[in-house]
């Protein structure tokens, strides 16, 4: 069973290093990661300090993070988290790994398939993780970068539900811009 | 549904990707309200889950698009982007700034809003003379990467000429939706008038042509343009010279207040083409004045004119040594020709005043059939381009 999570984070360990336990959305799973890999998300920073001395030892369920979704996101925190998990400074510290590594990484890391994208860059935003947010808008904006609308729309499903008049003014706009 | 096949089907469906039931649906509530409840499973295979992607994060996107692709060709990227459904037209729009702050050009519309403020936008134009055609393009010159702007075609009539400025390069009839103005000159080709085909502000007055006949509000002549909007009014004089010294040029915005070049001043700026249909007239009063024809300055009262920002050229020195008259075209210039100019505002062209003032419009000639022109705030690049076209068809020499 991991330590249970505690808030007052010294920055110190003692005989190991601090984790925290993280719960999928359908309790499915648990991974149990280092304190600054989980730190990288200010939204799991934020759950820590409201739980405080009440935090359980059952750890920290995600209610909109499912256990895929979840799996590959620590798999980016463990990568990015930095050395040192002094609750303050971990978002300055520097990552443990290289700065070339780590680029390296990231773009494997996101190729995926778009349903996989789409998970990441929804549960980057709901946990707050900054460069995982960074990585995935970036790689979806370029995805979409040297694309006609029309190819946008068909690569992510989407209809334009434009009005006539609104479609002949973006039919203008293309014309002159293309 | 196995959790493999359900990732097969997703991959096999190309661009259609589906609210997976791996998502748990009974903790949806409890999280990130903005998102869209899951279908049942057979709709959810069918349903994009892109289109549901918060807007907050689909802005998160769109932003770095924007930021990333500020220069031609890659900004048609931000063009693309706003044309792909409402939500992105949406953000795409809010997240753009005007020339005016960005000194970058994005719509269409670009081309009618005032330039930057801080700096000029650099342009040329290049003139076909068989067709009578000018073209305009953003972009140092043609060795860089250029973007089309606007194009004109020489219309010549028994009395006067026109030039009918378009978006597009071939097509520049009257009737067409890239059709955005005109520069119209009188026969001696001493005066001009700016017209733009979509009011410049609100409550805009439209100019009856000689040909319309008079309707009442709730018609529209087929003979009235589309819409007819004076925006402003040149003339060239021989300065006291005669024919030896460069001429005089003055130029009437009449859509720009004379305090937007002060502190804190504001011009006016379009934010969308305003679609011309019967509807909008009843709102626009006709103009009326002593003159049909509004090229005639006498018909503007003076009081008008002097709450309109005036814009004149920049007299250039005589330099004894080289025998020619001079201006600093900073290297945007390189041959002589009478058709060169720098315009300023008319307060700034006092004696004393002359290196640092704000050149608002510059043109000059950099090869055959090729100019340049750099212009910034107030005006745009629909009226930069008329003013350097009437430029071109002045009859007033120099020698």
């Amino acid at each position: 069973m991991a330590a249970a999570a505690d808030s007052s984070g010294d920055g110190g360990t003692s005989s190991g290093e601090k984790t925290i336990v993280l719960v999928s959305s359908d309790n499915s799973a648990r991974f149990e990661v280092r304190e600054a890999a989980a730190l990288l998300s200010q939204t799991v920073r934020r759950m820590i300090d409201e739980a405080g001395a009440d935090a359980s030892g059952d750890g920290i369920t995600l209610p909109d993070v499912d256990a895929k979704t979840l799996a590959k996101v620590l798999e980016y925190c463990n990568k990015h988290a930095p050395a040192s998990s002094s609750s303050s400074a971990a978002e300055a510290a520097p990552p443990a790994e290289g700065e070339e590594d780590l680029e390296r990484f990231d773009r494997e890391f996101v190729r995926v398939d778009m349903g996989t994208l789409y998970s990441l860059v929804t549960a980057a935003s709901y946990l707050k993780i900054e460069g995982l947010l960074n990585l995935t808008c970036q790689t979806i904006a370029d995805m979409i970068k040297g694309k006609t609308p029309e190819q946008i729309r068909k690569t992510l499903g989407i209809t334009s539900e434009f009005t006539p008049e609104e479609e002949d003014e973006v039919r203008r706009e293309n014309a002159w811009a293309f | 549904m196995s959790f493999r096949s359900l990732i097969q089907d997703m991959r096999d469906e190309f661009g259609s990707i589906s609210r997976h039931s791996l998502r748990s649906r009974s903790h949806r509530s409890a999280g990130n309200a903005s998102r869209a409840a899951a279908a049942g499973p057979s709709e959810a295979m069918d349903q994009s889950c892109w289109s549901q992607l918060p807007p907050e994060l689909l802005r998160e996107v769109l932003v770095r698009i924007e930021a990333s692709e500020s220069w031609w060709p890659a900004r048609k990227d931000v063009v693309s982007c706003a044309g792909v459904c409402r939500t992105w037209r949406g953000i795409m729009k809010e997240a753009v700034r005007v020339p005016e702050v960005s000194g970058k050009l994005t719509f269409p519309i670009s081309l009618k809003q005032p330039g930057p403020r801080d700096g000029t936008l650099k342009c040329f134009i290049r003139r076909n003379r068989t067709t009578q055609t000018y073209y305009l393009y953003i972009g140092l010159t043609e060795a860089y990467d250029v973007k089309f702007l606007l194009a004109a075609r020489k219309c010549r009539k028994p009395t006067c000429t026109d030039y009918l400025i378009s978006l597009d390069k071939v097509d520049m009839s009257k009737g067409s939706s890239t059709y955005i103005g005109k520069l119209r000159s009188n026969f001696l080709g001493t005066k001009f008038t700016v017209y733009d085909a979509h009011p410049p502000y609100d409550g805009a007055v439209v100019s009856k042509s000689r040909s319309a006949r008079v309707v009442g509000l709730n018609q529209v002549s087929s003979r009235v343009p589309a819409g007819n909007y004076p925006v402003s009014h040149i003339s060239y004089e021989l300065n006291v010279l005669g024919s030896r010294g460069p001429r005089r040029m003055n130029c009437v915005m009449d859509s720009i207040p004379a305090s937007a070049v002060e502190e804190g001043g504001k011009a006016p700026t379009q934010t969308e083409f305003l679609l011309s249909s019967l509807d909008s007239f009843p709102s626009i009063p006709f103009f009326r004045s002593k003159s049909a024809r509004i090229e005639s300055s006498t018909a503007q009262s003076s009081s008008q004119k002097k709450d309109r920002l005036v814009l004149k050229n920049k007299s250039p020195r005589w330099h004894e040594q080289l025998q020619c008259w001079c201006l600093n075209f900073r290297g945007r210039v390189t041959v002589a020709s009478v058709k060169n100019f720098q315009l300023v505002a008319s307060d700034d062209n006092g004696p004393g005043n002359q290196e640092n003032v704000k050149v608002i419009l510059q043109f000059g000639k950099i090869g055959k059939d090729l100019f340049t022109m750099d212009y910034r705030y107030p005006i745009s690049a629909f009226q930069a381009f008329a003013i350097c076209l009437s430029s071109f068809d002045t009859k007033i020499a120099c020698e």
